[in-house]
């Protein structure tokens, strides 16, 4: 069992690769699969790049006027997809699930059930992930995440109705919830995306975060309950009622999409790739202060 | 406040599903909700042909929605033990119990309702009324064996469809940093249903099922409410009569 599980471990590592080296993992063969995205990342570019001598009126006020702060440097964000030709089919999948069975029914269930008890249900499934975030909070040797969700745990499961409310998030308390899963922790280690994949039902994803579902299902408290339809229907409560909060957010991107698969990618991969720089740039300052401690401790 | 809680010591035994808080709400004035969790300890006396002592220890999670600091209602649902104090003892020398003789059982269902009012008289003094009554969904069990003339027998006893229904006054008095010092009568009202699977020489529950009663109809009661840091408040109370119960809770206001 051990080493089966230390095969897809590996298998996990050398599919993603070095995390420090995925956004620049060429599309293997297929290059067209390789799309390169713009990312607002708010740096200025230098004056010596923008300043483009132009007699246009316009452009001039672009270049000198408020708008020059906005300029913002392109980063490039790719990710191999060597499973294109299963990847779309699953999108296309997903994409009739979504319009043909789930939109439907979350109107129907937004119809019937009020927006604040429809918030207080995803409250509820929130708080329920609370295992998974600590362990990854606890895996990145994030101690003050850890403790922060088990605080928030804690307060919404008592105090919050068991967890229906989420008194933690109030300005009192502020008790943010840590924004990770076990994708981000493997990405912690080094352990980069892999190539893009998109299951069925689950959507978006790669090998690495594919880990990230599987810990999901197991860490999850409902997941234990029997029979099994129970946590199957309480899995589809959540989904439905996720859904019922977000309908025209996944419509809108297709919309504004040349190609809905490429940008539902782009959407993901961009997305993850936040996620692991804010979790990187929030570990620096924690070991800023922590060495800005150290040295006000030595010099005591 | 302590002599208010004296008169009324003397008059039976308390008995309530978890304490009553103070009579103003600790929502916020323009109208909020608060939670609480708590915890609470109780004796009483109920009495049939014979008398007997219930004891429980209940936990209860409760959502209050209340505002202009007057008015508030609320809901609890807990779970409670009970414990009946001599409920196997045999009046017979025929009647051995071999079993223990108190009825025990773990934690059951209740659920609570409650409103309250409040008048305030000047900044620092006011009055207030309550109303509260609970329900225990689930019936309480416990098995007695022993012999009767020699011939083994086991039997259950059930208790159930328990519940009370509390009405009180009270004074509070709103100390410096909002501690809220607050005291009062209350008459209240429970009852319970109780019969054997089997009659038994001996005891004193029979097949027929039975009304079990409160002995006395009336306490007093007195508590403090003191706010914590960020929202939270931890209120302690405590009913006295024939014998003491207990209670505390820590509350958020939203």
């Amino acid at each position: 069992m051990k080493s089966y599980l230390l095969s897809i471990f590996l298998f996990i590592f050398l599919a993603g690769g070095p995390v420090y080296g995925s956004d620049s993992i060429a599309a293997p063969a297929n290059t067209k699969a390789s799309q390169a995205v713009a990312v607002a990342d708010e740096v200025n570019e230098p004056a010596a790049e923008t300043a483009d001598t132009t007699a246009d009126p316009f452009e001039e006020e672009y270049q000198n006027g408020e708008y020059a702060d906005a300029i913002t440097k392109e980063e490039k964000v790719e990710i191999a997809d060597p499973l294109e030709l299963f990847n779309r089919a699953m999108f296309q999948f997903n994409d009739k699930l979504y319009f043909w069975m789930l939109k439907p029914v979350a109107q129907g269930y937004k119809e019937v059930v009020p927006e604040p008890a429809r918030i207080s249900v995803k409250n509820f499934f929130t708080n329920l992930g609370f295992p998974i975030r600590f362990l990854s909070c606890l895996l990145q040797a994030d101690f003050s995440g850890a403790a922060t969700e088990a605080g928030r745990f804690g307060v919404n499961t008592i105090w919050g109705i068991g967890g229906l409310m989420d008194p933690a998030s109030s300005k009192e308390l502020d008790l943010k919830m840590q924004d990770t899963d076990l994708g981000l922790t493997l990405a912690s280690y080094g352990v980069g995306h892999g190539f893009y994949l998109v299951w069925p039902v689950f959507g978006p994803s790669s090998p690495r975060d594919t880990i990230d579902l599987a810990g999901k299902y197991f860490l999850n408290p409902l997941s234990y309950i029997t029979p099994w339809y129970y946590p199957t229907g309480t899995k589809v409560v959540e989904v439905v009622n996720r859904t019922s909060l977000s309908i025209g957010d996944y419509e809108s991107l297709k919309e504004a999409a040349i190609d809905p698969y490429v940008a539902m990618r782009d959407a993901y991969i961009q997305y993850r790739k936040k996620q692991i720089k804010r979790k990187n740039n929030k570990a620096g300052a924690a070991g800023v202060q922590l060495e800005q401690n150290l040295t006000k401790s030595g010099a005591n | 406040m302590l002599t208010l809680l004296l008169i009324f010591a003397g008059s039976g035994a308390a008995s309530a599903s978890g304490p009553f808080g103070p009579p103003q709400t600790i929502s916020r004035e323009a109208g909020g909700l608060n939670t609480a969790i708590g915890y609470s300890y109780q004796e009483d006396k109920f009495e049939d042909n014979a008398q007997y002592v219930f004891r429980q220890n209940q936990v209860y999670s409760q959502v209050s929605y209340g505002g202009q600091n007057r008015w508030e209602i609320y809901g609890r649902i807990g779970v409670s033990d009970l414990t009946i104090s001599d409920a196997f003892a045999s009046n017979n020398s025929s009647t051995i119990i071999s079993s223990d003789r108190d009825f025990t059982e773990h934690w059951k269902f209740f659920g609570t309702l409650g409103a309250k009012g409040f008048l305030p008289v000047n900044k620092i003094f006011g009055v207030g009324a309550f109303l509260q009554g609970s329900y225990y969904f689930e019936h309480f069990k416990c098995e007695v064996a022993g012999t009767d003339a020699g011939a083994p027998f086991t039997a259950d006893l059930k208790v159930r469809d328990l519940w009370d229904v509390n009405f009180g006054i009270g004074f509070q008095v709103t100390a410096p940093y909002d501690i809220k010092l607050y005291a009062g009568p209350y008459i209240y009202y429970s009852e319970a249903k109780a019969n054997l699977s089997a009659d038994i020489a001996g005891l004193k529950f029979g097949t027929q099922k039975i009304s079990l009663e409160n002995k006395a109809i009336a306490g007093g009661f007195a508590g403090v409410d003191v706010p914590l840091a960020k929202g939270f408040h931890l209120n302690i109370e405590g009913r006295y009569s024939e014998r003491f119960s207990c209670g505390a809770a820590i509350g958020y206001r939203y």
